[in-house]
């Protein structure tokens, strides 16, 4: 078995997936249930590949500098959609498990509505991929030449110092700064945010376009590494093993990191095993179901005993 | 509170609000401004991308057998379009009955798409491809899709109470699951050559009686739309006049004040979740062994969606859901021969839905605006101290 190609594209898996998970625990955190992180990624995906698809004839396809557009525009792009789910919640005090999948759901027929249509106006054929390149990837000098745990920095997709930058910065408002503690409150008991003069749906809704923020990178990633296209099939249920992480990392930044990291390897595990006992990949179907079946097993195990924000799910009025 | 003394102080008065503030009317008006909103919408954005919305509007109807088209194929007609409608309307109403059920219990069933796939699938596999005579096989069919979809809903109503699972995750986990599973099973052991879905079901075993003639235009009539009417009698009768139905309303509006009650949740949630998938997998065997005769390997229906669209449309009520369901599958029907016709992409049909669905989960909060509107007109002339508690929750 190829211990390097497990971990290598095992972290390509997980990193997209957690850096979703952080923004599902900024949203819950402050309170407001966050279902929409499938359609937020796709969302920004769309975005940034629709930047990709205007831009690249005006600065050239093989530009380096159309992959940081890419994320930008992504990140953007989840940030502003992400308001959708945050007007609902907060100002529409709409149910948030149905505005989440309302969310979820206009994000997958708009971007493939508006795909087709932007490929029939450009190209004349409508087609509901936009092709994007594969990203870059670099390997890390000296990291590197460790025996196998090396392998966390050798062939690195360029999206992966930004995750760690955000996750960081991420990591450190949440638990380190008053912001985060307020937004950690408003999860708990909002009306002691409010006495303490926070402005509760002012946190809760910067917690929901932070989250679409980083969806939207996770989204870009998705698209622009191992599919190489937007395209429909980016709403594999990703986000939704997001959310399974973050219930399993009790709601903590930490922990979630291990649970996506265990999920990568499990899913590029499975695949090497298929490759190492030579199977057809007819059968490689099979062990796509691996991650998803290791999330209901985990979750029977580790949803009794975690501790979600008291108040998530209910509006403050 | 104010809204609740003041309603009864002038009863009889009816000032224009009472329309979106009744409970009486609002059943009606709300739905109503969320199709007309939905409507308007999606004109604008004909007219955005150069299209008539009037044409287009026109083509969702002629592609759904409601409106004559200008040109038929010998020996096919309006009917044939209307009757190939129905076949399609009748598992999107089984299917929006089983989230109704579900809502009524507090759940959200989005694993109806994997519910109807496994059953579909199974049914396909173990009767469809079968020598049986029909009259053994049909109603076998059924059976397999009421089972098949049951148990997988009660097992999510179990993980829900048993292990604190959200419905929502394991529902979608089931559908991946199932999604790819079956798929591997088509793919490698039931696949057509040419088609790459699965081997077409055998007529006899298929829901629906091909091959009628109507008033000189050829037909197929929908076995699934008697099953779907009956259903939706029998869950009205279940959820208002029984007592296991008024628990699961309890455990869905209140579930600790249910307990509280002497209601066993546990058996509750499960038992909703069951009737749910039932329904789901009725619907599955109607739609992959009625109205298509294959099945279309690793790809979920849509209509796993588009059921939650109808039943927040139709306000949870089952009869509700036939006029709902009967409006979407306009849409979602009358797509390809719109797409057809004035070149627009199909998949605006989703994005109507989608739209629909977006001003649907509004309707709480245009009730909500109306009640207090009502309340604050109504207190006007009292007490200060009375307007101020109205306005408590004044932000937008």
């Amino acid at each position: 078995m190829n211990v390097e190609a497990i971990i290598i594209d095992g972290m390509a898996f997980a990193l997209p997936i957690f850096i979703m998970a952080i923004g599902g625990i900024y949203s819950e955190k402050s309170g407001i249930t966050m279902l929409a992180l499938e359609g937020l990624q796709g969302f920004g995906a769309f975005t940034g590949a629709i930047a990709v698809l205007i831009l690249s004839p005006v600065i050239g396809e093989n530009s380096p500098k159309l992959i940081y557009i890419a994320i930008f525009a992504a990140m953007i792009g989840g940030m502003i959609y992400s308001m959708l789910h945050a007007v609902l919640s907060i100002h529409f005090l709409a149910n948030q498990v149905i505005s989440g999948v309302v969310v979820n759901i206009l994000a997958t027929a708009l971007t493939t509505f508006l795909t087709s249509l932007l490929n029939e106006s450009l190209t004349g054929e409508a087609s509901n991929k936009i092709q994007l390149g594969a990203a870059p990837r670099f390997t890390v000098p000296y990291l590197s030449s460790v025996p196998i745990l090396g392998a966390f920095f050798k062939d690195v997709y360029i999206f992966v110092p930004f995750i760690a930058f955000f996750a960081l910065i991420a990591w450190y408002v949440l638990y380190k700064t008053p912001y985060g503690l307020r937004l950690r409150a408003c999860g708990e008991n909002p009306y002691s945010v409010d006495a303490a003069g926070g402005n509760v749906n002012g946190i809760r809704f910067s917690a929901v376009m932070i989250c679409g923020f980083l969806s939207g990178l996770a989204g870009i990633f998705f698209a622009y590494s191992t599919s190489a296209n937007f395209s429909p099939s980016i709403y594999m249920g990703y986000g939704y093993l997001a959310i399974a992480a973050l219930i399993f990392g009790n709601w903590k930044i930490l922990p979630t990191l291990g649970v996506c990291v265990f999920f990568g390897l499990a899913k590029s595990g499975g695949y090497q095993l298929t490759l190492a006992l030579g199977l057809s990949s007819k059968v490689s179907d099979l062990f796509l179901t691996i991650p998803y079946i290791l999330t209901l097993l985990l979750l029977i195990f580790f949803s009794k005993h975690n501790h979600p924000p008291k108040a998530v799910g209910q509006p403050f009025d | 509170m104010t809204g609740q003394k003041e309603a009864n102080h002038d009863k009889n008065a009816f000032r224009p609000i009472d329309l979106l503030a009744d409970d009486r009317w609002n059943k009606i008006t709300i739905p109503l401004i969320t199709i007309l909103l939905t409507v308007l919408v999606a004109s604008l954005i004909m007219i955005l991308i150069g299209r008539s919305p009037v044409v287009a509007m026109k083509s969702f109807l002629q592609g759904s057998g409601l409106w004559p088209k200008a040109v038929y194929s010998p020996s096919k007609g309006m009917l044939t379009d209307l009757f190939s409608f129905l076949g399609i309307f009748s598992p999107m109403l089984l299917a929006s009955l089983g989230v109704v059920v579900a809502m009524k219990g507090g759940m959200f069933n989005i694993g109806i798409s994997g519910q109807m796939l496994a059953s579909g699938f199974l049914a396909t596999v173990f009767i469809g491809y079968s020598d049986l005579p029909s009259t053994i096989a049909r109603p076998l069919i059924l059976l397999i899709g009421i089972l098949v979809g049951g148990l997988f809903g009660a097992l999510v109503g179990y993980l829900k109470y048993r292990f604190n699972i959200h419905e929502v995750v394991s529902t979608i986990m089931f559908n991946y699951i199932i999604s790819y599973i079956t798929g591997f099973f088509i793919n490698g052991y039931y696949a057509d050559m040419i088609t790459r879905t699965s081997r077409a079901v055998r007529t006899a075993a298929r829901l629906q009686i091909s091959d009628l003639t109507l008033m000189g235009q050829k037909i197929s009539f929908p076995l699934g739309l008697p099953i779907a009417l009956i259903a939706v009698f029998l869950i009205q009768f279940f959820i208002n006049r029984t007592v296991s139905g008024f628990e699961i309303r309890m455990i869905g509006s209140n579930r600790i004040c249910a307990q509280y009650a002497g209601v066993k949740v546990g058996r509750g949630l499960v038992r909703a979740m069951a009737i749910s998938g039932m329904l789901a997998g009725l619907a599955g065997v109607t739609m992959y062994l009625g109205y298509y005769n294959t099945i279309v390997p690793k790809e979920l229906s849509s209509m796993g969606y588009d059921s939650i669209a109808v039943a927040l449309l139709g306000n949870l009520s089952p009869s509700g859901c036939i006029f709902a369901s009967f409006l979407i599958t306009i849409f979602q029907k009358g797509a390809v021969y719109m797409s057809s016709s004035t070149g627009v992409a199909k998949e605006i049909a989703s994005v109507i839905t989608g739209i629909l669905l977006l001003f649907s989960a509004t309707g709480m909060y245009i009730k909500y605006v109306a009640q207090r509107t009502r309340a604050k007109q109504s207190v006007l002339p009292s007490s200060n101290g009375n307007n101020q508690n109205g306005n408590g929750g004044n932000r937008i």
